[in-house]
């Protein structure tokens, strides 16, 4: 009885996990979709994200919900400006030159927040009073319940805004065919920026979830995605569902393994998990089949 | 539940990346004209290359400098050799690899453990990490033959943290995170290079002849090759490059200099831990490429030196501007992002500029003793050259090619029309090897070759051009025909001379012999349009797809373009073409076929299929309204 | 004309070169010391606290009068908190011409890095890594101005046992160099006691879930956690996460468990936890007195990374002051003739091998704040 219920506890902080990687997939997925190139800087819109918060919430000492808002419509500034400052200049060059561009993104911004902050980790509110609940014998932790739920709510809200708004509708135009959406009107440099805005605000949401559970600190959002990353290709490249579903699975297949197999090497089961997919199928689990770009 | 999906695959008439401004695979911003050959350098450079190459090493011998001097170049020259590597991948390939410190760390691991725990000598130690690294390069790079661009970035950097992490915790073999300690310098011919300034003079001069080497590479077979991947992989693909082969090579190539330069390191600091080789290292060998220009290992070497020094010349700001010491590596990312937006060939790009810029370089060449062009399309096998039998190629619920047959006779011209999409450039494509077919077969001089590989039909004699001009724009034009002429089994002699003698004499046959020098990118549409032609033709086809090749030229051009064909034809070769231009079409052809919606409607001499109410009919646009 | 201008770019390429490396020596009246400090890089708040600690004794020593009449001088390096960072600090510092000794690094694998370079250059080196085999590798130039694992470890398994009355260990440990040296350590401590642990479980640095860690200590049935835990992050969320999935063992562990940021991530889950400390600042007369100064000049409280590097700079300019000279031999044997020095981290009395400290503090996490609760040393 008390192996099932560690199981259990252990499946929950897979999934847990899993929907914090989702969640920073989702952001990477729809980046993917919009400019056909991964941002590399993914991780550190969450970083970014999370130390607003501290600067607004423990910082400023404004109110928990004012903070959080505070923090998005930084977030949402910040989206613009690193459209403009990493990938515009870059629009017309191929993916590696981008891929570089946000490599280099992503030092700058854990540096200079690094020389803002220090490198001392931040603690953070969590969102609920309550710290958990026990359900016989199972720990929930009330910020993970929290963290499943947005992530559920941001999926149904991503599905909903794509498929039956306007707004959604140009923005998925613009990421099948930019030329064709520009001769239907559709302005689409705004539409990149308006990507960019949503995918860091949506960064910027995992790093104030999952702030109070890894603590704020320079590198949290570096090793967040990376597994983001490999989620997105398991799930299938540029694919939501895919991103959503990736995620959860990675933090299960980490948790159960570090569980059942060995704890050290739990960062490496998810690269091999990836290196799997990669071998029998490229393509991820909702991907189409993968055509090399010539 | 969410339908959108990035479209990865193009329907029947558009390949991947039609839509593409420029080509995926270059590394290249738009960039004023230039004549020069990758890696040809003037007299008076190298002259003050030389100077300092042999001066730097010297100075120890020279001077007392401190051991913290010595020590500083040693890792500049150590890393130098890993950031060559990266060269010959990123650089000239295109290929992402942020691995580049896994690879190091395997030279370096090497030397210690075989030193240390196998109780070998230096040497065999190194070949051993070397041998290792080089395996680890070519599995890597196995890992490109579905999967390129992002994937490969990501795959490496998996590489890079499950390496990192086995230092880590295999401590029963790695001595985990303590390190190895003790490793010990190794005597070569009875000198001992024990002594910081002789091992230091050893390491330069193994980081030059690798500079030397890396530097003649781009004029090989090979290094042809891999620009021509990292151009355009398609075209490269189509004209006989085997891809695969060559992007495994510089990965392996790769791993094979970032393994020398580690077990060389490990040699000069004597101590090794796991963090000398992490992610934040590989990102450390790819600033340094970068900003020293990836295109050169002159460049590499600069980048290598700046990075090394960096924290040192920032060790010397006044008091006034400490704080930018304080946010180094921040400058060095906001860096990283500047260099490639305003720098996109590094410090040796901007030098390679400024010197185009001063001394005007030769834009014609030399046209006198070129041979004229021989074709040898001859062939044993009696019956059609090309048969495509039933053949069907279908896209999800596409069918955009439906069961057709045709046969394409020795020493004809034969066109292929039909309305848009009615599935000419997919017949095409699955002709040359860019798309498998989904049924039916490719019968060429009675092979079956439905399933091969685009380089393997182009080294048996099917050679293409593209309706959307894919050369390769960084190269001269002289050298996209070399690399048409290095297809294999092209009946040429053996060695580069040939090559270029064979190249010449293609480039003559269009007309465009004095302009071979001339980067592909500064040429006009109409020459560029010739210079593909060329790359076919330098490599002896047997058969010549050409999609749309009149498309987007002028009148006379066009009329220069008909005299061209007649003259191939004149040659004996065998050529089947895709043209929406009618006139065109019925100037030059023996034969006709016709498609619409995947499937044959009409085949005939031109005069039959021109009359014939079905064609009428579909170019008219009834035919799909029927039922 | 082309090969004129070649040779006249080569020469000033050459003369640019040789002007860059060839800086002339001066000689001044000071007495130098080296410090090599982690100024740059992930560990760069720490290596700003070694500089305080080291300054401040440096000042009480130059407003005293100095060394044999001669002033002090710090002469700083940064090793980038890097291995072969802290190689080329070494050996920049080391070609200084003028210092007479060096105060090293914290981090036990970057002297690992240094300890050939300081062999070779033969100059007294104090160091601050804990891992006790840097003082046993035929290098008889580095002192250590900490107490090495072998005690901190012995005093964790001693106060466990005897004072806690607990005898079903686990041992946790992060699986870098100091993590797993302090495992080693720890369980051979135990086995002297006579006790084999009930679980041994590593984990790698910046573990985002401890999960499988805590249910492992749960099934083991310990009733007390030793630990050593390179990290505050992972010190913080270990003990959430215990705290949550209901384990309530004893735990004492290594100093990070005491450190200002795990405190301040864990809140009230690391409430009444033990842990060792070399520095505690209300351990002993002299930690009460530097911790105010400290504070008054610094405006904040001192912690290990300054406590040690004051002490190191304290021992040097005493084993300058007992030798006389500034040879390498004499400051050798100036510190190693130290027997009974009373320094903030304790009593300094320095054997051949070079360790000067042989006891550790004991402190409680009381409610938030560090109680001091017992020193113990042992004679070697």
């Amino acid at each position: 009885m008390q192996v099932l219920f560690d199981n259990l506890q252990v499946l929950f902080q897979g999934l847990a996990l899993g929907s914090i990687y989702s969640l920073v997939a989702l952001g990477f997925v729809l980046i993917i979709r919009a400019t056909n190139v991964v941002n590399f800087a993914q991780g550190d819109f969450a970083m970014l994200g999370a130390y607003s918060m501290v600067l607004f919430f423990t910082g400023l000492g404004w109110p928990y919900w004012v903070s959080f808002v505070g923090a998005l419509a930084a977030m949402a500034v910040f989206g613009v400006i690193f459209n403009y400052g990493v990938y515009y200049p870059l629009r017309h060059r191929s993916f590696l030159p981008v891929v570089i561009s946000t490599l280099g993104a992503s030092i700058f911004l854990q540096n200079t927040v690094l020389a803002v902050f220090g490198p001392q980790p931040r603690p953070l509110e969590k969102v609920l009073a309550a710290d958990g609940v026990n359900i016989g014998g199972v720990f929930l932790d009330s910020q993970y319940l929290v963290i499943l739920a947005v992530t559920l709510a941001l999926v149904l809200f991503t599905y909903l805004f794509f498929e039956h708004t306007l707004l959604g509708k140009k923005l998925q135009a613009t990421s099948q065919d930019k030329d064709m959406a520009r001769l239907l009107g559709i302005p689409v440099a705004l539409m990149i920026s308006i990507t960019f805005i949503y995918s860091a605000v949506l960064g910027g949401i995992a790093g104030v979830l999952v702030g109070p559970i890894l603590f704020v600190s320079i590198g949290m959002g570096s090793i967040i995605a990376l597994k983001a990353f490999a989620a997105t290709i398991i799930g299938g490249f540029g694919d939501v569902t895919g991103a959503i579903v990736g995620g959860l699975l990675l933090g299960v297949i980490e948790s159960m393994a570090a569980y059942h197999i060995s704890v050290p090497y739990k960062d490496a089961y998810a690269f091999l998990a990836l290196f799997i997919f990669l071998l029998f199928r490229p393509s991820g689990i909702f991907g189409e089949k993968v055509s090399e770009k010539a | 539940m969410m339908p959108f999906r990035l479209p990865h695959v193009g329907t029947g008439a558009v390949l991947p990346d039609m839509a593409a401004p420029r080509p995926a695979g270059s590394f290249l911003p738009p960039r004023p004209s230039r004549n020069s050959q990758a890696g040809r350098i003037s007299i008076p450079a190298l002259v003050v290359l030389l100077a300092i190459a042999i001066a730097i090493p010297l100075i120890p011998y020279q001077m007392t400098v401190s051991n913290y001097v010595v020590l500083m170049f040693m890792q500049a020259v150590t890393y130098a050799i890993a950031v060559l590597g990266m060269v010959v991948v990123l650089g000239y390939t295109g290929q992402i690899n942020l691995a580049q410190a896994a690879f190091f760390g395997i030279g370096a691991y090497g030397v210690a453990l075989g030193m240390l725990s196998g109780g070998l000598n230096f040497w065999i130690s190194l070949a051993l990490g070397v041998a290792g690294a080089t395996a680890a390069g070519l599995a890597l790079g196995l890992t490109t033959i579905r999967l390129g661009g992002h994937y490969l970035a990501m795959i490496t950097i998996s590489f890079q943290q499950i390496f990192d992490l086995v230092l880590v915790n295999w401590v029963d073999v790695t001595h985990g995170p303590d390190g190895i300690a003790g490793i010990t310098r190794p005597s070569l011919f009875g000198i001992s290079l024990a002594d910081d300034k002789a091992y230091l003079l050893f390491c330069s001069v193994v980081l030059y002849v690798l500079v030397f080497a890396v530097w003649k590479l781009p004029d090989t077979r090979l290094g042809r090759a891999m620009r021509a991947v990292r151009e355009n992989q398609l075209a490269a693909e189509v004209v006989g490059v085997h891809t695969l082969r060559t992007k495994v090579t510089a990965f392996s190539l790769s791993a094979l200099l970032g393994a020398i330069g580690g077990g060389l390191y490990a040699g000069g600091f004597a101590y090794i831990s796991p963090d000398n080789f992490n992610f934040a290292r590989s990102i450390e060998f790819l600033t340094a490429t970068l900003l020293g220009g990836a295109q050169s290992p002159f460049g590499g070497v600069i980048g290598t030196v700046l990075i090394v020094q960096l924290p040192e010349w920032l060790k010397l700001l006044p008091e006034s501007l400490r704080f930018i010491k304080d946010v180094y590596l921040a400058v060095y990312g906001l860096g990283v992002i500047l260099i490639i937006i305003f720098l996109s060939e590094g410090i040796w790009g901007l030098v390679k500029t400024i010197r185009t810029r001063l001394f005007a370089e030769q834009t014609t060449t030399d046209t006198t003793g070129i041979p004229a062009l021989t074709l040898e399309s001859a062939g044993s096998h009696d019956g059609p050259l090309l048969r495509v039998d039933n053949l069907q190629k279908h896209f999800g619920g596409l069918k955009a090619v439906d069961g057709i047959g045709i046969d394409v006779e020795r020493g004809t011209v034969h066109a292929l029309i039909g309305p848009n999409g009615s599935g000419k450039t997919t017949s095409l494509n699955v002709m040359s090897g860019i798309y498998e077919p989904t049924g039916g077969k490719v019968i060429f001089e009675g092979e079956d070759v439905s399933r091969l590989r685009p380089h393997q039909r182009a080294s048996r004699g099917i050679g293409r051009t593209f309706q959307n001009i894919r050369l390769f724009a960084a190269l001269s034009a002289l050298e996209n025909v070399m690399i048409g002429a290095q297809r294999s089994n092209n009946p040429i002699a053996p060695g580069e001379g040939a090559l270029r003698e064979r190249a010449m004499s293609a480039l003559q046959f269009v007309g465009l012999a004095d302009r071979a020098h001339v980067i592909v990118r500064n040429l006009p549409y109409g020459h560029q349009r010739l210079v593909e032609i060329a790359r076919v033709l330098a490599g002896n086809p047997k058969l010549l797809l050409l999609d749309e090749p009149a498309a987007g030229l002028n009148q006379t051009e066009k009329m220069a373009f008909v005299e061209l064909l007649k003259r191939l034809r004149g040659h004996g070769l065998t050529i089947f073409l895709i043209d929406h231009d009618m006139g065109l079409v019925e100037k030059i052809s023996d034969r006709i076929t016709v498609l619409n919606f995947g499937r044959k409607i009409a085949e005939g001499t031109p005069a039959e299929v021109l009359r014939n109410p079905d064609v009428i009919a579909a170019y008219l646009g009834t035919a799909g309204k029927v039922n | 004309m082309r090969l004129r201008q070649a040779f006249v770019t080569a020469v000033c390429g050459v003369a640019g070169v040789v002007a860059v490396f060839g800086a002339p020596a001066r000689a001044e009246d000071t007495i130098k010391i080296g410090l090599v400090n982690e100024a740059t890089g992930p560990n760069a708040e720490a290596g700003v606290f070694t500089v305080n600690g080291a300054k401040l004794a440096l000042d009480e020593i130059n407003a005293a009068g100095g060394v044999l009449g001669r002033k002090l001088e710090l002469k700083l390096e940064d090793n980038q908190s890097t291995n072969p960072g802290t190689v080329l600090a070494f050996s920049k510092l080391l070609g200084e011409p003028g210092i007479v000794a060096i105060i090293g690094p914290i981090r036990s694998t970057q002297i690992q890095a240094a300890s050939p370079t300081i062999a070779k250059a033969g100059i007294p080196t104090m160091i601050g890594g804990t891992d006790p085999s840097l003082t046993k590798v035929n290098n008889r130039w580095v002192f250590r101005g900490r107490p090495n694992d072998s005690y901190s470890s012995r005093v964790i398994a001693d106060f466990g046992i005897n004072e806690l009355k607990s005898r079903k260990w686990a041992i946790i440990h992060s699986t870098d160099a100091f993590g797993a040296g302090g495992m080693n350590v720890l369980t051979a401590a135990l086995k002297n006691a006579g006790i084999t642990p009930v679980l041994v479980q590593g984990y790698t640095n910046n573990s985002q879930d401890f999960t499988p860690v805590v249910l492992a200590v749960k099934k083991s049935g310990a009733d007390i956690i030793g630990s050593y835990m390179t990290n505050s992050p992972d010190v913080g969320i270990f003990a959430k996460q215990l705290r949550q999935l209901g384990v309530n063992a004893q735990w004492i562990g290594s100093p990070s468990l005491v450190s200002v940021t795990a405190m301040n991530l864990a809140g009230p889950a690391l409430h009444g936890i033990y842990s060792v400390a070399d520095f505690t600042p209300d351990a002993s007369a002299e930690s009460k007195a530097y911790t105010k100064r400290y504070r008054d000049t610094y405006k904040i409280d001192p912690d290990v990374y300054s406590s040690w590097a004051y002490d190191a700079m304290k021992v040097l300019a005493l084993a300058i002051s007992n030798a006389k000279a500034t040879t390498p031999d004499a400051i050798r044997k100036g510190i190693v003739g130290i027997k009974g020095y009373k320094g903030v981290e304790g009593e300094y009395a320095f054997d051949d091998n070079g360790d000067g400290l042989r006891g550790y503090n004991v402190v409680k996490n009381d409610a938030g704040k560090v109680a001091f609760i017992k020193h113990i040393n042992f004679k070697e």
